[in-house]
């Protein structure tokens, strides 16, 4: 099958996959609308995929909604992060699940930094969001190790990592950093010089975060597509025991493509910390490392496509926020259909017989092709 | 300390905790006597609980609950096997995809289902299960007058006794029925058992819905009992808690002390957070233990295999 062909297929598939989640969306919409009638589920299942679908970015009189487009950029920068992180683990077919818990110690870590730290000027943000990502990198160095040398589930250990992540901050935040002077449990405020520049102040928390996002998403592009480190961790995602027997340093590998996938997060929760909060409050696991693994899938592992799935799923996201706020339809609709792409998107044989046609034309205009170069040598013979 | 922990309650504690996780540990072990490593065990346990609590509450009777339960696990496994095996699905992905379903989907489904709206923290059924919706305890006649073990074994609920029982059950179906020994096999080798004419398809399907029959035993267990109701994070790991002990115990009575370590670690927990210990640290506890002993069972077999190559490469010789 022709390049051409096979990029036709995915986006074929990937459309599909869209719109099947879309549509049991619609049905799920329509079962819980409210309404005693057909015709009123009706109206209340239009009103609650249009606020979904349009509103975002569209106001109700049909004009641009500027303030709508910067929400959604700023949803998508933790979950880029994730993201990316998920991208880079996943190509080498380590199912690290630890970004979730990264990115909130990743937050945590740059949030202690910032309040504490006597450091001056725009140093301090660079050191917070670094040292953030290093704790992350650190912590999930656990399971990469023990799966690399001892053959432990990374997935496993990586779930009991986020609980214990989860756990002791809040111990830590509980005697120790909480700010009592609050209502609620939260950090002392961050140092001023710490906060990230918003890029457009508004209040949609559209922060520099973003930059160094798509920043990161390019490096990462780089370091998997043209470097000889992302290459060997493609290669063992294909197949480890022959990037073995090639004379890769498989254990080194996998330890370093999930200890990268670690410092992204963790800098990706320190970068949200600085740009979105004036105080850190997260008290649970903030569900951004599972959005992130949606979106590696969606963007077939490659670093290049996460900001497109990042933007999709934060679009989706706030669409469903608009929606529980105009009907009665609870927001988290969104996990549902986040989960059916997630399921399309990862399933092989879903339209495997679209892809077995498309198979069988290309073989047969080759066939045909050189065909008729024969019989045009054979003509030339004469 | 010492005086806390070995106490009557503290045991009861202990066996009422391992009940779900050993029935979920019982699942983990089947899927993986049958080759497949089912990581959305939470996902399907959570479907399985919620779907429990509701039709016990509707129903007004926790036997239709303990039923729907079982039913919401098995067509959970079900759908699962269809997109591992039908639709060749990355099959730790498809786990990923049903525990999210489980942890955010659930939360949809009750606010539409009850109409409780308040709050996404708030949202459970707690509210719903009464006392007299409960499974019910069982005295068992004799033990029960027996000083210390009489209070530590009796008046469990019955579905605990019957976790206990299954441990044996899982054995007989895995080693004394042709089921167990295809399940087996296919685990092993598909192509060697397809190539004798077993249907490795049909084989994986009934290995995900005895897996499904025993999340749904756990998540009823959880609902209608142990948490009376459902909510969000009731599970708190449990289903991840499950394969690491189906790790460590590998075989049904393996993985009943491997869950009974689990069960051990909860109830510490519990009997730390009594005594005023920081509840957060204590929370932890399990999950360290978990990672402590998966190591800790990985070395041991990594040492097991040295020494079997090497007495074969003495045989050898």
């Amino acid at each position: 099958m022709n390049k051409k062909r096979s990029t036709m297929f995915s986006v074929a598939k990937g459309a599909l996959a869209i719109f099947v989640s879309l549509l049991v969306a619609a049905v799920l919409v329509f079962v819980s609308a409210a309404g005693d009638t057909v015709a009123d589920k009706l109206a209340e299942t239009g009103i609650a995929l249009k606020s979904m679908l349009v509103s975002p970015l569209f106001k109700a009189d049909g004009s641009f909604n500027f303030k709508g487009l910067c929400d959604v950029l700023a949803l998508m920068i933790p979950i880029m992060f994730t993201g990316v992180g998920t991208c880079i683990m996943f190509s080498a077919n380590q199912f690290n699940l630890g970004s979730e818990g990264g990115i909130m110690l990743g937050a945590f870590v740059t949030a202690c930094v910032a309040v504490y730290a006597p450091i001056k000027g725009v140093l301090l943000p660079i050191v917070a969001i670094l040292a953030g990502g290093i704790a992350t990198a650190i912590v999930l160095y656990i399971p990469a190790t023990l799966k690399a040398h001892f053959g432990v589930s990374e997935m496993v250990n990586s779930l009991m990592l986020n609980s214990i992540i989860q756990y002791t901050i809040m111990f830590l935040l509980n005697m120790y950093l909480a700010d009592t002077t609050k209502g609620q449990v939260q950090m002392l405020p961050i140092q001023e010089n710490a906060a990230l520049p918003q890029i457009i102040n508004n209040g949609s928390k559209f922060h520099v975060g973003f930059i160094i996002a798509i920043v990161v998403v390019a490096l990462a592009w780089i370091f998997m597509y043209r470097t000889k480190w992302g290459y060997s961790i493609r290669m063992i995602g294909i197949n480890q025991d022959f990037s073995k027997y090639s004379g890769l340093n498989v254990v080194k590998i996998i330890i370093l493509a999930q200890v990268l996938g670690g410092f992204i997060a963790g800098i990706g929760g320190g970068a949200e910390m600085l740009g979105r909060y004036t105080a850190y409050n997260w008290k649970t696991l903030p569900g951004y490392g599972w959005t992130g693994v949606t979106v590696a899938i969606l963007a077939g592992n490659n670093p290049l496509f996460v900001p497109f799935a990042a933007f999709f799923i934060s679009y989706l996201n706030k669409g469903c926020t608009l929606m529980a706020t105009y009907t009665s339809i609870p927001s988290q609709l969104i996990d549902i259909i986040q989960a059916v792409l997630f399921i399309l998107f990862a399933a092989d044989k879903f339209l495997s017989r679209y892809k077995q046609k498309l198979v069988v034309k290309s073989a047969e205009e080759e066939a045909a092709i050189k065909r008729q170069t024969e019989l045009e040598f054979r003509g030339g013979e004469k | 300390m010492l005086q806390l922990i070995i106490s009557e309650d503290f045991f009861f504690s202990m066996i009422r905790i391992t009940a779900p996780i050993l029935l979920a540990t019982l699942a983990a072990i089947v899927c993986e006597k049958g080759g497949i490593s089912n990581i959305g065990l939470e996902g399907t346990m959570m479907l399985a609980a919620l779907f429990g609590s509701l039709a016990s509450y509707y129903a007004h009777s926790w036997v239709v609950g303990l039923l729907v339960a079982i039913l919401a696990g098995v067509v959970v496994s079900a759908l699962m096997c269809f997109f591992i095996y039908n639709l060749q699905t990355n099959m730790i992905l498809a786990g990923t995809a049903v525990n999210m379903i489980g942890s955010g989907g659930t939360i949809f489904l009750v606010k539409v289902i009850t109409g409780l709206t308040e709050g996404t923290q708030m949202t459970s059924t707690t509210g719903l299960i009464t006392q007299d919706l409960l499974m019910p305890t069982i005295d068992i006649p004799l033990i029960k007058d027996i000083p210390f073990i009489g209070p530590v074994l009796s008046g469990h609920c019955f579905l605990t006794y019957l976790t206990f029982i299954l441990v044996f059950v899982t054995w007989v179906i895995l080693y004394k029925t042709p089921l167990g020994l295809n399940i087996r096999s296919v685990g092993e080798n598909p192509n060697a058992a397809s190539s004798v004419g077993v249907s490795v398809l049909k084989v994986k399907y009934y290995t995900f819905i005895i897996g499904g029959v025993f999340c749904g035993l756990a998540g009823a267990f959880m609902s209608i009992y142990y948490a009376m109701g459902w909510s969000q994070g009731m599970l708190a790991g449990r289903g991840f808690i499950a394969l690491a002990a189906q790790a460590m115990g590998i075989e049904p009575v393996g993985g009943l002390f491997a869950s009974l370590i689990f069960g051990f670690a909860q109830a510490l927990r519990i009997k730390f957070s009594a005594v005023g210990i920081d509840s957060n640290i204590c929370s932890t506890i399990p999950y360290i233990i978990t990672i402590i002993g998966l190591v800790v069972f990985a070395i041991r077999r990594i040492q097991n295999e040295k020494k079997k190559r090497s007495a074969e490469a003495l045989n050898n010789k």
